[in-house]
């Protein structure tokens, strides 16, 4: 029977900026793992988790070598580090807040 | 096979010192490089060159080069820099000058200057009809920040560096040169190889073992998933790419030192802020990151084959530093008992006063420290019966005049009284000045550099 899980359990991530785009690397632990991801990690997923805070589009490129997602966020910083007025100015936090995103396991 | 090995000995400006002085001392290599520039660095530079013509460099280069460059000569490691800054030759006369005083006779150094556009140079490339699209916004028309304008520079490539390696340079002074090409210079002039057919998978490989070093401990156990298991971070070691003629590499680091290198610590730099994996575009070539493989061979040893890539694009990447307002911030601090209801209050003070002083701004932000202030609506809910020990409430405020942002400094001032019993702030800071970037394309053609070798008499 599946069961949800957060995505922590499954992978890893780190996150950083460039200008106003938001990347987040998403590593499985292993292939089934990064089967599931493929498959549940979504552009549509990924926006609804991060609602207000990522205006722009999403796009997801796959790197099934090192089993990872790349996850580019457009209009996600706050207009940049030079001038967001978020904390965190350059998403450092991005992948954490990432990792609280559920997924559904056998 | 021709082994070269590479060290990476800064990854920003204000990065460790002791660890790159490890690296020339018992890292073997063959080459050091520093990168010392973030997007920001460049603007803040220019101001520095503006106020004062023999500055505008990272003013670390004196020192850094002090505590290695005597070694390095010694044990013929060369030297690759960006600390040039917006005054590359202003950096290299200083440079000069230290190795007179160190008796250094002798040595060479490249100066490598080109990366700066003036704002003559922008208006004429403007008048010939190029358009400076914002890669950010995608807005068309770059003269709504034409008269802010406070630097441009391009991310320019390695060809300056393979020249000056070339005429026997023992160290590099750049400005802009990207980060990653302060690598794959020194790869392309060791192998021989060429910005022409044959060799563009290779260049991919430089642009891709460029891209795992340049942050320095960023492979190796810093800003890591593996934070908790990365021993003695303190000492952390930079890292040493390995580099074999046919384009692997093996990644590692001082025996000895901190931190880690593992198949973890390598795949959290690929992923890192690269975009499209397939096509990761810098100067010198575009990688393709999604053929490679990562192998743990050993203790602290990764090796990477079948890195690959192609043409080098016809377009650099420039930054353009803006004049852009005043943010100011701050935090006030509330305890328990009802930390947050106290946060909460202190909010809504805080929004009738400034709208009593008729703040305004382009944006004002509101985080509860403690709360939502780094995970935003990710952020879990609080569950019902919930007393933090304190909450902070985090102000920001961007606006396009000084006195607005003052507005705000002088408004969460009264919150010291107004906010609940126990709340405190450190001194509200003064605004400061914001210089936005406009990040954007021009033609490799319209950006010439030179490279100016330097010998100390």
């Amino acid at each position: 029977m599946a069961k949800k899980v957060q995505l922590r359990e499954l992978a890893y991530a780190r996150s950083g900026d460039k200008g106003d785009i938001s990347d987040i690397g998403l590593m499985a632990f292993n292939k089934e793992n990064y089967e599931i991801l493929k498959k549940q990690v979504t552009v549509e997923r990924v926006k609804a988790h991060f609602g207000d805070m990522v205006k722009g589009e999403v796009k997801i490129y796959e790197m099934p070598n090192i089993n990872a997602l790349e996850i580019v966020m457009y209009q996600a910083l706050g207009g940049g580090a030079p001038r967001t007025l978020r904390y965190d100015q350059t998403g450092k936090s991005m992948g954490n807040a990432l990792m609280r995103m559920e997924v559904e396991v056998e | 096979m021709k082994k070269v090995r590479v060290g990476a000995g800064s990854a920003y400006w204000g990065d460790m010192l002791d660890p790159a002085v490890e690296l020339v001392e018992k890292g073997d290599i063959n080459y050091i490089g520093f990168d010392h520039l973030a997007e920001l660095t460049m603007a803040q530079l220019t101001r520095m060159k503006v106020r004062d013509p023999s500055r505008g460099y990272i003013p670390d280069i004196v020192p850094w080069m002090r505590a290695i460059l005597p070694t390095c000569r010694e044990k013929g490691i060369k030297v690759i820099s960006n600390g040039g800054g917006a005054n590359p030759e202003a950096a290299g006369e200083a440079v000069v000058n230290l190795a007179k005083e160190l008796g250094l006779t002798g040595l060479k150094i490249g100066v490598i200057i080109g990366d700066e556009i003036t704002r003559e140079r922008l208006g004429e490339l403007i008048a010939k009809g190029i358009k400076f699209k914002n890669l950010d916004t995608g807005e068309e028309d770059i003269s709504v920040i034409s008269d802010r304008i406070v630097a441009a520079n391009v991310y320019i490539g390695c060809d300056r560096i393979i020249e000056a390696l070339e005429e026997e340079a023992d160290a590099v002074i750049a400005g802009r040169v990207s980060d990653n090409a302060l690598y794959v210079g020194p790869l392309m002039h060791e192998f021989g190889w060429k910005f022409e057919k044959p060799y563009w998978g290779l260049i991919g490989a430089a642009v891709t073992i460029g891209h795992i070093i340049e942050c320095a401990e960023c492979c190796t156990g810093g800003m890591s998933n593996i934070w908790n298991i990365a021993p003695e971070l303190w000492k952390v070691g930079f890292p040493i790419a390995e580099v074999d003629e046919n384009g692997d590499a093996v990644l590692t680091k001082v025996p000895g030192s901190g931190g880690i290198v593992n198949e973890w610590t390598i795949k959290e730099h690929l992923v890192y802020e690269i975009h499209d994996p397939a096509n990761y575009l810098m100067p010198d070539g575009i990688a393709d990151f999604t053929k490679l493989k990562v192998e743990e061979i050993g203790k602290d040893r990764v090796k990477v084959t079948n890195m690959t890539g192609k043409h080098r694009p016809d377009t650099l990447k420039m930054g353009i530093g803006y004049e852009d307002g005043f943010i100011f911030e701050n935090t006030v601090i509330c305890p328990w008992p009802n930390a947050y209801e106290k946060a909460r209050k202190a909010e809504e003070i805080l929004r009738e006063r400034l709208k009593m002083v008729k703040l305004d701004a382009d944006e004002l932000r509101i985080d509860y420290l403690g709360i939502n202030t780094m995970l935003g609506s990710t952020a879990a809910p609080l569950p019902p019966d919930y007393e933090p020990n304190e909450v902070g409430l985090r102000v920001a405020v961007k606006a396009k005049k000084r006195e607005e942002a003052v507005k705000v400094r002088r408004e969460i001032t009264h919150l010291w009284t107004l906010a609940g019993l126990g709340a405190h702030m450190g001194v509200p800071p003064d605004p400061r000045p914001v210089i936005s970037l406009w990040h954007t394309l021009i033609p490799r053609e319209e950006v010439p550099t030179r490279c100016i070798i330097r010998e100390v008499k």
